[in-house]
C-alpha cells in the first residue's frame, strides 16, 4: 500500500535517532507506531536497529518497519512502511543509562550527519530528530554550541538559519540564544531586530501560516518604563517595529515580556520576538511543555525536534510522552508539502 | 466564621486618581460572598464618597478607628480619615492630594505596627505625584520599610510575587537588564535565601521552606559554557545556605523550574530579575497575583497592578489581584498563631 496525503504523495522525511541514554529510543519508536506520522511522511530512520527495538520494548510498541543494511538499499525498501538505515553504530548494553556519554554523542551525532546528508542529497525534504543531549554531543563534537551551528557547518551552509519554537497557538523566535545574559543587550540592534521580525514572518508562512502576527518582547522590565528601566526600548526596539512596519511586517510591540505571551494566548498575535533565550523558553514550556517543537529553519530543508529534552529521570519507563514529537514530525510534514508548492 | 472583634487589615487609599479607591469600594460592596477578609481603609473619607457615587455604589462611609472596625463592616466602610482636600479626578494626579496618600500609609503602618491592625494591604500610588510633596523614597516598598525602621535599622524589604502556591522572588527588580549580571552578588542571595527562609516559616507557616535558585543564564550557564555567574555566583550562595541549615536547591535553568511539575516541588523560587519572576507568574496567575513585602516586622501586601489611569473611575478593570491580596495578607496574619 503507497499512502498519501490528499495533497500527494507524503513528504520524504529522514528521522535521526537522538541520545540513547535518554527517552529517545522509546520516542522513535512510539513515533513509528503513531498512525498519524506514519500517514503524513514516508520516513527513513537512521540509527541502531538494537537501540530501536529496546525502545519498542520499552515504549511498549510493535514496530512495523523494513530494516535495510545501508542508505542505498532504502529507497527499494519502499514498500509504504517506514524504513530503518540500521547503521549498526551502538550495542545498546554499550550506552550508561540516564548519563551523558561521549558513547551516547556518538551514536546521536553519526544519526543526525547521516539523515542531513540524505536530506542534503535530495532523499528527504525534511529532518526530524529525537532530542540529543548536549554535553553528550560536546564530548564528541568541539565546539559544539547548537543545532544550527552544527548543521551550518555539516552543509557548509551561510545564509540565515534560526531557531523557532513551535506551539499550536503561537510561534517564539529570539534574536539572541545561547549567550551568557550579560551579552545580551550588547547583542540587541535595529537590524537583527529587523531580520529576525522578516526571518520569522517568511519561515512563518512557509509552514502555512497563512497570517502572521508578531509581537515584540521588550528588553527590559516594564517595556523600560519610559526610559528609567533602560533606554534600549526607546533607541532600538521602537525603531526597529517602525522599520517593520515600514516593510509592510505585521509586527506590534515592545510589549512588556511579562505580558507578551498573554496576548498571544488572547490571539491578540501568533508569534513573539524575545531578546534572549529564557524570555521566551520560561513562557513557552509554561504553556506546552508536551506540545512543543523546535524548527530550525532557513536551511534548504525544515528541521524539526521537540523542544524537550532527553528527559534522563523517566528514561526506560515507558511513560514518555511523545506528543512533542508528533507535533515535530507533522510540522516537518506541513513545512515540506508547502516547500514543494513554492519550489 | 468571621471574628467581629478581630483587628482588621489596613487598606492604604493610594492614587486618588487611580483605580485603587475603584476597587477598594467594589471589593468593599461584595464583602457579603465571605471572600473579603474585614478591612478599614486609610484615606480619606469624603473623596472616597465622591468616587464611591461616580461608581454608582450606594457605600456608607463612616470615620472609625481599628478597634471599631469589625463592627462597622459588615454595615458600613469604616475609614481611618486622613483630613485634606482630595478631589475626585479619575486619570489626573494632583499634587495636593499627595500628603493624604503618604500619611494614609504612615498611619497604617504605625496602627499595624502597633497590632490595631493585623497587615497591610497598599492600593498603587503614583510616585511622580509624590515627589512634589517631599516623598524622597526610590519607591512604595522603600517607604514601607523606612516606616518599619526599628532603633534606625531600617530592614531590607523583599519582593515576592504570590499567586497559590507559587511565589517567586527576583534578586534584582527595576533596572535595565544589563545591569543585572553586575548586581547579583553572593552576598545578596545569601541575604535573600535567608530572609525568604524565615518568612515562609514564620508567615505561611511552612515548616522546612524548600527553596530553589533559578540561574542566570540560558541553560543555568551549563558548566561554565554560557556565562560564569551561575558556577561562580549563585552555587556558592547555595552553599553557603545550606551550610546554615536551609533546604536550598539550584541554580536550575530558568525554563524547566518553571515547568509546573517542576516549580511544585519547591515553596519559593528566586529568580534573578525582574522578567525571570514576572513571566511565569502572570502566565500562570493572569490578572489574579498578588505582591507580598517579606522582611518587615509587619505583613505587606498589594495588587500587582499600577494605577490604571485610563481606567479609574470607570468601574472596569480586574479586582482580582486586590481581592487575591486582601486574602494573601489574612492568611499571613493568622500563620503562627
Amino acid at each position: 500500500m503507497t499512502a498519501t496525503t490528499p495533497a500527494g504523495p507524503r513528504p520524504a522525511i529522514a528521522l535521526a535517532m537522538g541520545d540513547p541514554a535518554g527517552i529517545s529510543p522509546e520516542l522513535t519508536a512510539k513515533l513509528l507506531a503513531t498512525e498519524a506520522v506514519t500517514d503524513a511522511a514516508a520516513l527513513t530512520v537512521f540509527g541502531d536497529r538494537r537501540v530501536l527495538e529496546r525502545g519498542a520494548e520499552i515504549g511498549g510498541v510493535t514496530l512495523d518497519i523494513a530494516v535495510v543494511g545501508s542508505v542505498e538499499d532504502a529507497a527499494a525498501a519502499g514498500t509504504g512502511r517506514p524504513v530503518l538505515v540500521d547503521l549498526g553504530n551502538l550495542d545498546p548494553t554499550d550506552v550508561p543509562p540516564a548519563t551523558a556519554s561521549a558513547i551516547g554523542g556518538a551514536f546521536a551525532t553519526d544519526n543526525f550527519r547521516h539523515a542531513l546528508r540524505h536530506a542534503a542529497g535530495g532523499k528527504a525534504e525534511a529532518v526530524c530528530f529525537t532530542p540529543f543531549n548536549k554535553q553528550a554531543m560536546r564530548a564528541v563534537n568541539t565546539d559544539y554550541d547548537d543545532e544550527s551551528r552544527f548543521v551550518r557547518a555539516e552543509l557548509g551552509w551561510s545564509g540565515a538559519a534560526k531557531e523557532f519554537n513551535v506551539l499550536p497557538e503561537v510561534w517564539n523566535a529570539r534574536v539572541t540564544s545561547h549567550i551568557p545574559l550579560s551579552q545580551v543587550a550588547a547583542a540587541i540592534s535595529r537590524e537583527a531586530i529587523l531580520a529576525e521580525l522578516q526571518f520569522t514572518y517568511d519561515t512563518m508562512r512557509l509552514a502555512g501560516v497563512e497570517a502572521p502576527r508578531i509581537a515584540l518582547a521588550a528588553l527590559n522590565p516594564h517595556a523600560g518604563d519610559g526610559g528609567n528601566f533602560g533606554r534600549e526600548e526607546i533607541e532600538i526596539l521602537e525603531p526597529a517595529v517602525a522599520d517593520a512596519i515600514a516593510q509592510g511586517l505585521p509586527v506590534d510591540g515592545p510589549w512588556p515580556s511579562d505580558t507578551v505571551f498573554l496576548r498571544a494566548r488572547k490571539g491578540q498575535c501568533n508569534a513573539v520576538l524575545t531578546m534572549y533565550h529564557d524570555q521566551g523558553q520560561i513562557a513557552m514550556k509554561m504553556m506546552g511543555f508536551d506540545l512543543g517543537v523546535t524548527l530550525i529553519g532557513g536551511f534548504p530543508f525544515p528541521i524539526c525536534t521537540p523542544a524537550h529534552g532527553t528527559a534522563y529521570d523517566i528514561a526506560g519507563q515507558g511513560i514518555a510522552d511523545v506528543g512533542a514529537s508528533v507535533q515535530a514530525l507533522l510540522l516537518a510534514s506541513r513545512m515540506a508539502l508547502r516547500g514543494r508548492a513554492t519550489a | 466564621m468571621i471574628d467581629d472583634h478581630a483587628a482588621p487589615l489596613a487598606v492604604s487609599m493610594g492614587e486618588p486618581a487611580g483605580i485603587g479607591p475603584d476597587l477598594i469600594l467594589r471589593l468593599f460592596s461584595e464583602r457579603k460572598g465571605g471572600e473579603v477578609p474585614p478591612f478599614i481603609v486609610y484615606g480619606n473619607a469624603q473623596f472616597l464618597r465622591e468616587r464611591a457615587s461616580r461608581l454608582g455604589l450606594s457605600i456608607e462611609i463612616v470615620g472609625a478607628r481599628p478597634g471599631a472596625a469589625g463592627v462597622i463592616f459588615p454595615h458600613a466602610l469604616p475609614v481611618c480619615d486622613v483630613e485634606g482636600d482630595v478631589p475626585d479626578t479619575p486619570g489626573e494626579p494632583q499634587a495636593g492630594s499627595a500628603s493624604v496618600v503618604i500619611e494614609a500609609i504612615a498611619a497604617a503602618v504605625a496602627d499595624t505596627r502597633a497590632g490595631a491592625c493585623r497587615a497591610v494591604v497598599t492600593a498603587p500610588i503614583h510616585k511622580a505625584a509624590l515627589y512634589g510633596a517631599g516623598f524622597s523614597h526610590p519607591g512604595h516598598t522603600e517607604y514601607l520599610a523606612a516606616l518599619c525602621a526599628t532603633d534606625g535599622v531600617t530592614p531590607l524589604p523583599l519582593m515576592m510575587l504570590a499567586h497559590e502556591d507559587l511565589r517567586v522572588v527576583p534578586a534584582t527588580i527595576h533596572v535595565p537588564l544589563h545591569e543585572v549580571p553586575k548586581l547579583i552578588t553572593t552576598e545578596l542571595l545569601i541575604e535573600t535565601g535567608r530572609i525568604l527562609s524565615r518568612d515562609l516559616a514564620h508567615r505561611f507557616d511552612i515548616a522546612v521552606p524548600r527553596i530553589a535558585f533559578a540561574g542566570l543564564n540560558p541553560h543555568a550557564g551549563e558548566a561554565g559554557t554560557i556565562g560564569l555567574e551561575d558556577r561562580d555566583i549563585i552555587a556558592p550562595a547555595v552553599a553557603a545556605l545550606e551550610e546554615e541549615g536551609i533546604a536550598v536547591q539550584g541554580p536550575f535553568p530558568a525554563d524547566t523550574l518553571f515547568y509546573p511539575p517542576h516549580w511544585r516541588q519547591h515553596d519559593a523560587i528566586v529568580a534573578m530579575y525582574h522578567d525571570q519572576a514576572l513571566i511565569p507568574i502572570k502566565t500562570v496567575a493572569f490578572d489574579s497575583a498578588v505582591n507580598v513585602t517579606l522582611g518587615l516586622p509587619i505583613v505587606r501586601t498589594s495588587p500587582d497592578h499600577g494605577t490604571a489611569f485610563d481606567l479609574a473611575g470607570t468601574g472596569r478593570g480586574s479586582a482580582a489581584s486586590f481581592r487575591a491580596a486582601l486574602k494573601l495578607a489574612d492568611r499571613m496574619a493568622e500563620a503562627g498563631r
